[in-house]
């Protein structure tokens, strides 16, 4: 290794001086290659798409004009008529609550599902804490079938269990309810993701500091409440963000228990079913499919925002 | 840390993200080229066949029937897809300008496919209509002019459990209108049994299982908010309200409200002629009406089933639609038909076919009236009809969900329709 570096070095003194600026020019260009697949890769995968769906939400297409092109410009109108439907703050406001419901659970009942079993190491936890893994591991299409199929109005499991205690049948899927129902299937979903990035945090916090602050007389509750919140918060932030993210995005657990029927619609589903024309919107309708895709990307965006300035102002 | 070279790489990427911009900007791909005669070309050696029908695997029957039809010196691959699905993919096939050489799509469906130039002329891909009932025939008829040929049908009846209708003492040959009807579904419920099952789902499916009562009730298609509309929504919503249907019809689709008859439980079922052949294989007794009107007689199903159709080719365009040709005639052509038909559970868009099929297979008789009766989806509003099903979708997810609730009924067919 050493006999070449030396040869370079001392053997060719004057020529080394001609050859440097070739040299630096090469390994610009080698610099470049190593960058060039990576770019590639975000223009073709990343930048390419998002393009095409903004440009996609300023022309009015149609079928015809998706095959033929053609499709005439239009500014804003697509933006401006999918705002002003009437079902647009409907579906904003289930996509809210949707969101904001789920995440709230999935973080309160993973978070205690990982204090619960990092307080102690007892026989199985570690098994007992594979299973809470179950439903992060199962296609969604196999736990919503199952999801539909328990909350059915008149044979499902949920309703003979709730007659048990004399509880009258709940239709769960009907228009109403079944924002709720989708709810309550999104957060068993999210309960694993919550559970097992907690768990990892708190292995991170000191367990002397617990050791100390018991000398000093902390109940339990103080100890959770001063030591493992607030040195949990980083990845509280994390989770609870990147939550919101994959929430606001969800369209297979819903498009399969309700197709996106009544109450539990969401900008999501509503994009894909008028993307594809899929469940009420048999009609094909790309524009305004593109233009719900583009405003449910800055929201996320938002919330990406968010994260980046947290993280930085952590940083600081 | 520092953070420069992680902002020099997100401009660069910005750079090529303007890049990108300024190239898909440039002008759209040529249209695909409407020209095109099948018998200026001949046959080539690969030919692709795409049809909605996924549950029919490879080495079924039907895969078997599709294969064998390869010309001389051809292989034929085929690929499946559900309804909707296929006519997105067939959508961006013609756009890019690689579209199989035969697709095979749902009847409603046409009028679109052709608006949009996806489908070319019977007369360019040679394909024979004559002798196809003009019923069947009319969703692939765009301005008169013929596009692909239907080369089965079926048709939505009213099955029923013979044991169950004995034991609640109702006669079936009674049940001619919606009021006998709904009297019988009383009698099998007071006599243990559930009354009746059908598919809600949202979607084209729930549409068509909805219009004999909508066309029953003498509405029209260009109001969907009339009020023979809302009293046919008023029915199957009454049918919830009382427990006589399944709640669970608003996300039930046919194949899962034929699952909840199979048991037993359920006095009649609403459902497809292509379960003919099931029916006659369950373990109890299945009898079959057909659909009745509201004031009495006979109710109008729409067409059900598909076209075989040639997709618009960008190139070669001759030798194309010269597979399309062969391979569509030896499926549909003579004695062809009945097998092709019988395969599919289906009944012949041909009366000759059908008498013939009748004869030699009786779980077909009750069903000839219906398919015979059938009114197109689509004749009426041609490409429009997909608004108008969109709507009714959301109007019958409304009245299923008011359970009864008259007004609830009403404002959801009123709320549909825009008023």
């Amino acid at each position: 290794m050493t006999t070449p570096v030396s040869s370079a070095a001392t053997g060719h003194s004057p020529s080394a001086v001609t050859q440097r600026p070739r040299r630096r020019r090469s390994t610009r260009w080698v610099a470049i290659a190593f960058v060039a697949p990576l770019l590639v890769y975000l223009v073709v995968f990343y930048a390419y798409p998002l393009i095409e769906n903004v440009t996609m939400s300023l022309h009015r297409f149609d079928r015809g004009s998706f095959v033929r092109g053609g499709a005439p410009f239009v500014g804003l109108d697509i933006y401006r008529e999918v705002v002003s439907d009437p079902r647009f703050w409907r579906v904003v406001s289930q996509t809210a609550t949707f969101t904001v419901v789920s995440i709230l659970f999935q973080y309160v009942i993973g978070l205690a599902l990982a204090v619960f079993f990092h307080g102690g190491q007892f026989r199985l936890s570690a098994a007992l804490r594979g299973m809470f893994l179950v439903p992060w591991l199962l296609p969604v299409i196999v736990s919503g079938t199952v999801w539909q199929w328990m909350m059915n109005p008149d044979s499902g499991v949920i309703n003979s269990f709730l007659g048990v205690f004399g509880i009258d049948p709940v239709w769960w899927l009907n228009a109403d309810n079944a924002l709720m129902s989708v709810t309550i299937a999104n957060i068993w979903l999210g309960i694993p993701f919550n559970l097992v990035i907690l768990y990892s945090g708190l292995q991170n916090i000191p367990t002397d500091l617990y050791e100390a602050s018991s000398l000093d007389g902390a109940s339990p509750w103080q100890q959770f409440w001063r030591i493992t919140m607030p040195l949990l918060r980083p990845v509280s932030v994390i989770t609870v963000l990147l939550g919101l993210v994959y929430t606001l995005k969800v369209v297979d657990i819903i498009w399969i228990m309700t197709t996106g029927a009544g109450s539990s619609q969401t900008l999501a589903t509503w994009s894909y079913g008028m993307a594809f024309g899929k469940g009420a919107s048999t009609v094909i309708r790309y524009s305004q499919a593109s233009a719900v895709g583009t405003i449910l990307l800055l929201v996320a965006l938002a919330f990406g925002v968010v994260y980046l300035v947290m993280q930085r102002r952590r940083e600081d | 840390m520092t953070k420069s070279p992680g902002r020099r790489v997100s401009a660069g990427v910005a750079l090529a993200a303007c890049m990108a911009l300024a190239a898909c900007t440039t002008p759209q791909p040529a249209a695909p080229s409407a020209s095109g005669e099948a018998t200026k070309g001949t046959t080539t050696a690969d030919i692709k066949f795409w049809d909605p029908y996924p549950q029919r695997t490879d080495g079924s029957d039907w895969d078997k029937l599709v294969k064998a039809c390869a010309p001389q010196g051809s292989t034929i691959t085929r690929t499946s897809a559900p309804q909707s699905d296929l006519f997105n993919q067939l959508t961006t096939a013609v756009k890019e300008g690689n579209a199989p050489d035969i697709v095979v799509l749902d009847n409603p469906m046409m009028p679109e496919a052709v608006s949009s130039g996806l489908v070319a002329t019977a007369k360019q891909a040679n394909i024979d209509t004559t002798g196809v009932d003009a019923n069947l025939m009319g969703p692939g008829i765009v301005n008169g002019e013929a596009y692909g040929v239907p080369f089965g049908s079926n048709a939505l009846g009213l099955y029923y459990n013979e044991d169950l209708l004995k034991k609640a003492g109702v006669d079936p040959a009674s049940i001619t209108s919606w009021d006998a009807l709904n009297a019988a579904i009383g009698k099998v419920a007071a006599s243990g049994g559930k009354g009746i099952t059908f598919s809600g789902v949202t979607g084209e499916e729930g549409v068509f299982q909805f219009l004999p009562w909508f066309w029953g009730a003498g509405a029209n298609l260009n109001d969907v908010s009339s009020d023979q509309s809302v009293s046919a929504g008023q029915l199957i919503s009454d049918w919830i309200g009382k427990g006589w249907a399944p709640k669970s019809a608003v996300t039930d689709n046919q194949s899962a409200a034929w699952d909840l008859f199979l048991t037993g439980k359920y006095g009649f079922a609403e459902n497809g002629s292509w379960f003919a052949s099931a029916a006659a294989q369950a373990k109890f007794k299945i009898g079959v009406l057909a659909i009745p009107s509201k004031a009495g007689g006979v109710a109008p199903v729409p067409t059900g089933g598909e076209f075989a159709v040639a997709p618009v080719q960008a190139k070669d365009a001759d030798n194309h639609y010269a597979n399309a040709a062969a391979v569509i005639k030896c499926l549909t052509d003579g004695d062809a038909a009945l097998k092709t038909n019988e395969t599919l559970g289906y009944l012949s868009a041909k009366p000759d076919v059908r008498a013939a099929q009748v004869k030699s297979n009786p779980v077909w008789q009750p069903w000839v009236k219906s398919v015979e009766g059938a009114q197109g989806r689509t004749t009426e509003l041609g490409a429009k009809y997909v608004e108008v099903s969109s709507q009714l979708s959301e109007a019958i997810q409304g009245a299923l969900n008011a359970a009864g609730d008259a007004t609830a009924v009403k404002s959801a067919f009123a709320t549909a329709a825009g008023k």
